[in-house]
């Protein structure tokens, strides 16, 4: 019988350490992990839960990451409930293996302490794991603070477990910014926690001997479309269920979660899109730019995956410039984010100017100065009625003024 | 929103340091936020923690602040660190020296004109004399107590005896003795 | 022995090889594909499968029993009973589990699910060879009346 962990109703936690008492609370059947900074303590922390009788699970350390994730693999087809974290190189070579995880349709969940891929040698925190985990077939949210890094790993065990979805996922934390940044945290009760997560139905499940299933079969061009289209619709069809699970932890906690979320977009002229803690500091920037008696509001990106087209294009529809921003080395073309945001909003009734803003590549600091520039060059281009800079630039970089692309509307 | 710098070596304990304040600042009812810019990650490297303390959710994520308060827990790294960057005419800087309010000034011209908010205490020969090693951070605490009139001196011990508790009983009274001597100290 | 034992179903039951892989089957839509390409190996419950005989079980359409791949053949092992010493050699190697024996006696080819590799022939230590390759066309009888005569020991 596990020890119990005392959880005080008001604590000051890091992203990693909330990540990790999520994964106590959710009662983690097993978590197979290699450590990489900025991650390493989440699963570092639930190995010393295990070993100090907070938690009856499994902690078992592997030789790479790519063992992690086909151990979680082996333990999540077992029928447990399995969860592991990672970040940048750790994650580039687990990749092979999530699209293994997501085409078996296990539910992991993995925390992914973004961080930047060398080269340059790197710690600290972008978003070049995310981006390169976005075609994995996982779904993939994104915490803004510590407060959320622990709600959404609660969350994600019931929505990645829900029979209609059987998916697995990733919760993203920035790596540093809120991985190693001490926050108020409220964490639920040992109780409420286990009670909102609920314990898992396996389905097909290898450890039922009363029903032996192959995992891992081979489909070529005969079979291999339709198990893609079908995981495909499978992802989308989880909306429902990340709704009703957000629902049901806002009127536990009060905290609301939405797959796009709103910042003073009531009568926002010009926005910021973003996804991690930038949103936050953007929400802090809009504010100040609404003193200067700009319109400013912020989006952010709750859930990448499923990518929420028809809400952007719904909280979007009344903004008339919009500076999309990606953490992430674009490597020859637009960031990825404002690709997807330009096509939602291509293909809407008032297809706003979209611009691309790269900022904060391998930790590099993003102030509120910084994002008030963004929202003064967006009032620009709705004032202009086109996009008056360069549509993607880079932004806090040292040297001369980097950008590319020039618009051909006016 | 106050906001505090501080300026330490990897090993000094600013990054406990910076935590611990902020998880006794948050029983207050205040958000907190404790956060590190690590260097090279070794010991003796020359790092900086930060505080944000408000009465509201912390939204601000950026590592630029002005501070309101630098601490200074390494003698070294108030000459050679630059302590003075992004300050406002308000910042008050507490800084662990051995030398006199005014020798130090004059060994660290970016303070002049900034005399009447600096404050000077020996964290390290107070740490060595109570927890029998070099531990700043704790004396550093009872010194910025005492200069920003946060906390009541006993609201601050008794909550820093929670954030200790893991520790021996002996590690803690030290500490205890280390953070109200400073408070005294702290000139 | 007699054709009528070692008959192409020798231990089938109506499942066994019952549709061509890769030939004649149902190619599904994308939402009647399994989830996870996970496959069940049964049908109902099998708690019992390891107690039970292969014909005695369930086996799903997704499990290899249920296909025949006996068309790849161009030639087929022919089992002499009559030369067998029941060494179990040829069930160890046969790639395919299609040696079929029970309580280690010698019975058969499961000829559903053997491709004619050779290599039951190629293992078996009697002399002469209890197994023998013959054309698939071959009839079992006029294979079992041509089987040759014992080799004699060539002198050194």
């Amino acid at each position: 019988m596990a020890v119990e962990f005392e959880v005080n109703e008001r604590e000051v936690w890091d992203g990693n350490y909330a990540a990790s008492q999520a994964l106590r609370q959710a009662d983690v059947d097993v978590v197979v992990a290699y450590p990489i900074t900025p991650s390493t303590p989440i699963v570092e922390n639930y190995g010393s839960y295990v070993g100090n009788g907070y938690i009856d699970g499994e902690f078992i350390m592997v030789e790479s990451e790519h063992a992690a994730m086909s151990g979680c693999i082996g333990a999540s087809a077992a029928g447990g409930r399995v969860a592991t974290a990672t970040s940048s190189q750790g994650f580039a070579l687990m990749v092979e293996v999530l699209y293994q995880a997501s085409g078996m349709r296990l539910p992991i969940v993995l925390n992914v302490v973004n961080r930047a891929l060398a080269s340059p040698l790197n710690v600290r925190g972008d978003h070049a794991d995310m981006y390169l985990g976005r075609d994995c077939g996982w779904l993939q949210v994104s915490a803004f603070n510590a407060q959320e890094a622990y709600d959404l790993a609660l969350c994600a065990f019931r929505i990645a477990e829900h029979h209609d979805v059987r998916l697995p996922m990733m919760v993203h934390q920035d790596g540093f910014i809120t991985s190693h940044t001490a926050q108020n945290v409220y964490p639920l009760s040992n109780e409420a926690a286990k009670k909102f997560v609920g314990t898992i139905d396996p389905v097909d499940d290898m450890l039922d001997f009363s029903r032996p299933v192959t995992y891992g079969a081979q489909t070529e061009e005969d079979w291999h479309f339709e198990h893609k289209a079908k995981q495909h619709k499978a992802i989308m069809d989880s909306v429902p269920v990340i709704e009703e699970v957000f629902a049901e932890f806002k009127a536990l906690t009060g905290r609301e979660y939405k797959r796009v979320e709103a910042y003073d977009m009531e009568d926002a002229e010009v926005c910021i899109i973003g996804l991690g803690t930038t949103v936050e500091s953007a929400r802090v920037a809009a504010k100040e730019m609404r003193k200067e008696g700009v319109k400013a509001g912020v989006v952010a990106m709750r859930v990448f995956r499923p990518f929420p087209y028809e809400e952007l294009r719904e909280v979007l529809k009344n903004v008339k410039s919009i500076g999309v921003t990606d953490r992430s080395s674009p490597g020859g073309a637009m960031g990825a984010f404002y690709n997807e945001v330009s096509a939602a909003m291509m293909t809407s009734e008032s297809r706003p100017l979209v611009t691309n803003y790269i900022y904060g590549l391998g930790g590099r600091d993003i102030s509120i100065e910084n994002l008030k520039t963004i929202f003064k060059e967006q009032q620009a281009n709705a004032d202009a009625g086109h996009i008056t800079t360069d549509i993607q630039q880079f932004v806090n970089l040292r040297g001369p003024k980097l950008g590319f692309f020039k618009s051909k509307r006016s | 929103m106050t906001e505090i710098r501080w300026h330490s070596r990897a090993g000094q304990g600013a990054v406990s340091g910076a935590k611990g304040l902020g998880d006794v600042v948050a029983t207050t009812g205040k958000e907190v936020q404790a956060f590190a810019l690590y260097g090279s990650a070794k010991r003796g490297a020359a790092l900086r923690a930060y505080n944000r303390i408000s009465d509201e959710q912390i939204f601000d994520h950026a590592k630029f602040m002005m501070p309101d308060y630098v601490l200074v827990i390494d003698p070294a790294l108030a000459m050679t660190d630059d302590i003075t960057m992004n300050d406002k005419p308000t910042t008050k800087y507490i800084i662990t020296s051995h030398l006199s309010k005014d020798e130090l000034i004059k060994a660290i011209p970016a303070l002049e004109g900034k005399e009447d908010r600096v404050y000077v205490v020996d964290c390290v020969q107070i740490s060595l004399d109570t927890i029998k090693r070099s531990m700043p951070n704790s004396p550093m605490l009872g010194a910025f107590v005492k200069v920003s009139g946060m906390f009541e001196l006993d609201y601050f011990l008794e909550n820093m005896k929670r954030v200790l508790k893991k520790f021996p009983q002996k590690i803690i009274d030290a500490n205890m003795e280390a953070i109200t001597r400073a408070y005294n100290e702290v000139k | 022995m007699s054709v009528e034992q070692q008959d192409l179903n020798l231990l089938a039951n109506e499942k066994r090889g019952r549709f061509q892989l890769e030939a004649g089957q149902d190619l599904y839509g994308w939402n009647e594909v399994t989830q996870g390409s996970v496959l069940p190996a049964f049908e109902g419950d099998a708690s019992n499968v390891a107690n039970q005989k292969a014909e005695e079980r369930n086996y799903s359409d997704y499990n290899s029993y249920s296909a025949t791949v006996s068309s790849w053949r161009v030639i087929k092992p022919v089992f002499n009973i009559d030369v067998c010493i029941d060494c179990q050699n040829c069930w160890v190697w046969c790639p395919d589990s299609s040696i079929l024996s029970r309580d280690k006696q010698m019975l058969g080819i499961d000829y559903d699910h053997c491709k004619g590799c050779e290599v039951c022939v190629e293992v078996c230590p009697t002399n002469p060879k209890s197994l023998l390759m013959f054309s698939e066309y071959e009839d079992l009888g006029d294979a079992l009346a041509s089987w040759p005569e014992k080799k004699k020991k060539e002198k050194k």
